[in-house]
């Protein structure tokens, strides 16, 4: 039985963004194809996110077990391998988060199959096969890669690849509870404890808004003017590495090469000079908008809208604005 | 203990690359060890100073200037050194490369084996899971920090995830995927670069390691190579503050309805 494989991330019982946007795709890929779509799910106590999944596919495959609590290569990629042996669907996509590329590389190997990383676009060949098209060299080319001789077809995407479409009509899919069958000793990794670092916003990489800010904001005292602005637009704080270095904001903060990729809605950069190391984090984004005191910084060459001015005037002006418009 | 590290030589992230046909790419010559790499190289000397014991091997699979890596890994203070060099090598993905690397390591005794989260050539991080799933050993990705219990042969792991850090205790062996953050690495000393100049470096092919060709196909192809799309040029807002940021707001409501 051939199909469309989504798996499906949730931590704490809360699906990730880009899975859902992935059900979306996926069910664009199946109707190509002329194929159903099975969502796989792994928690402990997930059983009420299965029935809200049982609306987008065709069936849902759940292993709900305390087991399954937090994710290891040991207990997911095992039981998936399992899984994809016996169904053999001929896709299997996931987000192109944390846990998506600790599992997807491991997984193809042990199925011996193709794997494609941090795809921006999945289309359907002549061939049947999916081409996966993926930035390399951190962006400064794109490749479309095949693996339509292996199955299943894997593939990590990125966030805001596929647009979130409720289904047309409920699908009413058939949930099937698979029991885990794992030996627990045979997970090796044991998680002790999961700190959270950031507040309840969003990730950067999953966000549709990110407002971030540079050197230029001259010290962490002055990010409240930032976060302020975040507040109102609901978009999530960013920076780059000159700040991350000083010590004013989190690694977690971090947008480009050495830190996250986003591909946002939209982007504001206040004092930040564009780098290529930094752009390279922000080539996927929709419109970019960029302030900064310098005329020629690099900045300018990469945004869409740009302002020559302080970001100390420009950026509470710019939340006095939004918020005005916003309450309108 | 036992470290493995294992290197890449790619493209310096400032080396300008573009897509000289469909297939083939024109990268200017600017190479260094993967930014990565450099990170997961100066955590195993780390481990090795800290225990007091131990050996730093660092090993790549590349042919010509990959030996560079390795002559970086051994100026920061590596023990040894081995190339896997093979013309059947020249088309490899990320399945190939963990697979040829797993027959090397077979049948030596590592406690702990080191990637970089990814090659900034491929940007693709799937090496290092790949790896650990064929030896059999588990796998932590992107980690920060990283103690090890020497005696218990255990460590305790922080890995980086959305929104906040992960704490993951493991047994040894196991293999590590380096995330920047995890320490700062050493810049090489004159001796250390002396040395690394003059090393010996061992060469393998795929023969030595039991393999034929047919067992290296790459699972995947690109059939093409492309630019990314060119960004549209800036419109600059040249309106006297505060109309500059009202006209703004405006463009970004009205026009591009992103808010
Ligand atoms: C291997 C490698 C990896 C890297 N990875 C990353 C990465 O992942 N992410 C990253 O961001 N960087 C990365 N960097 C660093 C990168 O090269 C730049 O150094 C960094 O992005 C610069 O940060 P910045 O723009 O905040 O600071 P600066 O370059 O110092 O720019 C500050 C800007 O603020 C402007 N400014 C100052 N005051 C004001 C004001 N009052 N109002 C408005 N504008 C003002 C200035 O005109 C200037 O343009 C990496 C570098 C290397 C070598
Ligand atoms: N050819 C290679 N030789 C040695 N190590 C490699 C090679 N390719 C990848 N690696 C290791 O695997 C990591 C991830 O690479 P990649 O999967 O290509 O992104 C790198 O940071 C290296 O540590």
């Amino acid at each position: 039985m051939a199909g469309i494989w989504i798996f499906v991330e949730q931590r704490d019982g809360v699906i990730r963004k880009v899975s859902m946007e992935l059900l979306s795709g996926g069910r664009g890929l199946a109707s190509t194809l002329g194929e159903e779509v099975a969502a796989v799910l792994f928690g402990d106590g997930v059983g009420f996110l299965a029935e809200e999944l049982s609306k987008y596919t065709d069936t849902v495959y759940v292993i709900d077990d305390p087991l399954y609590h937090h994710y290891s290569a040991d207990s997911y990629g095992e039981s998936l391998a399992k899984m994809v042996r016996e169904c053999n669907p001929s896709i299997l996509l996931g987000g192109s988060t944390f846990m998506g590329r600790d599992l997807f590389p491991w997984l193809a190997c042990r199925l011996a199959t193709g794997y494609a990383a941090d795809c921006i676009d999945l289309t359907i060949g002549d061939d049947k096969g999916i081409i996966a098209k993926r930035p390399m060299y951190g962006g400064k080319v794109l490749a479309d890669v095949t693996f339509s001789h292996v199955r299943p077809q894997m593939a990590t995407v990125r966030p805001n690849v596929f647009t979130l479409k409720s289904p047309d009509g409920e699908k009413n899919g058939e949930i099937i509870r698979i029991e885990p069958k794992i030996n627990p000793t045979a997970i090796r990794t044991r998680v002790e404890r999961v700190e959270k670092t950031s507040t309840d916003r969003v990730d950067l990489t999953e966000a549709d808004i990110v407002v971030a800010a540079g050197r230029g904001i001259k010290g962490p005292e002055n990010f409240h003017i930032i976060e302020e602005l975040a507040e109102v637009i609901n978009a999530t704080v960013g920076t780059t590495r000159a700040v991350v270095d000083n010590q004013w904001r989190d690694h977690d903060d971090q947008i480009g090469k050495s830190g996250k990729v986003i591909s946002p809605k939209l982007y504001m950069a206040f004092g930040i000079s564009g780098a290529i190391h930094h752009t390279m984090g922000i080539d996927t984004s929709n419109v970019i908008v960029a302030v900064d005191k310098n005329p020629n910084s690099l900045i300018f060459t990469y945004a869409d809208y740009g302002i020559v001015g302080d970001l100390f005037q420009i950026v509470p002006a710019l939340t006095a604005e939004f918020k005005k418009a916003l309450s309108e | 203990m036992n470290i493995l590290v294992l290197v890449k030589q790619v493209p310096d992230v400032e080396a300008i690359i573009r897509a000289q046909s469909d297939t083939k790419l024109d990268i200017e010559n600017k190479y260094a060890l993967n930014f990565f790499d450099e990170f997961a190289v100066e955590e195993a000397l780390r481990i090795k100073e800290k225990l007091g014991d131990g050996k730093v091997t660092v090993a790549t699979l590349g042919s010509r200037k990959a030996a560079d890596a390795l002559r970086r890994g051994i100026a920061m203070g590596a023990d040894e050194a081995f190339q896997i060099e093979d013309p059947a090598l020249e088309e490899v993905d990320g399945y190939t490369t963990a697979r040829t690397l797993a027959k090397f390591i077979e049948g030596q005794d590592y406690d702990v084996i080191l990637c970089g989260k990814q090659a900034i050539d491929d940007d693709s991080g799937a090496v290092g899971p790949a790896l650990a799933q064929l030896l059999g050993i588990p796998c932590l990705t992107s980690i920060v920090e990283l103690e090890i219990d020497g005696d218990k042969k255990e460590v305790i792991a922080t890995r980086e995830i959305e929104g906040g850090r992960e704490i993951v205790t493991c047994p040894l062996p196991a293999l590590f995927t380096a995330q920047k953050g995890l320490n700062e690495p050493r810049i090489p000393q004159v001796a250390g670069v002396m040395k690394a100049m003059k090393a010996q470096i061992a060469k393998i092919d795929l023969k030595a390691l039991g393999l034929s060709p047919e067992d290296v196909k790459p699972k995947t192809k690109i059939l093409k190579y492309y630019p990314p799309k060119k960004r549209p040029p800036v419109k600059m807002i040249e309106k006297e503050f505060p109309k500059n940021v009202e006209a703004l707001v405006k463009l970004l409501r009205e026009q591009e309805k992103v808010i």
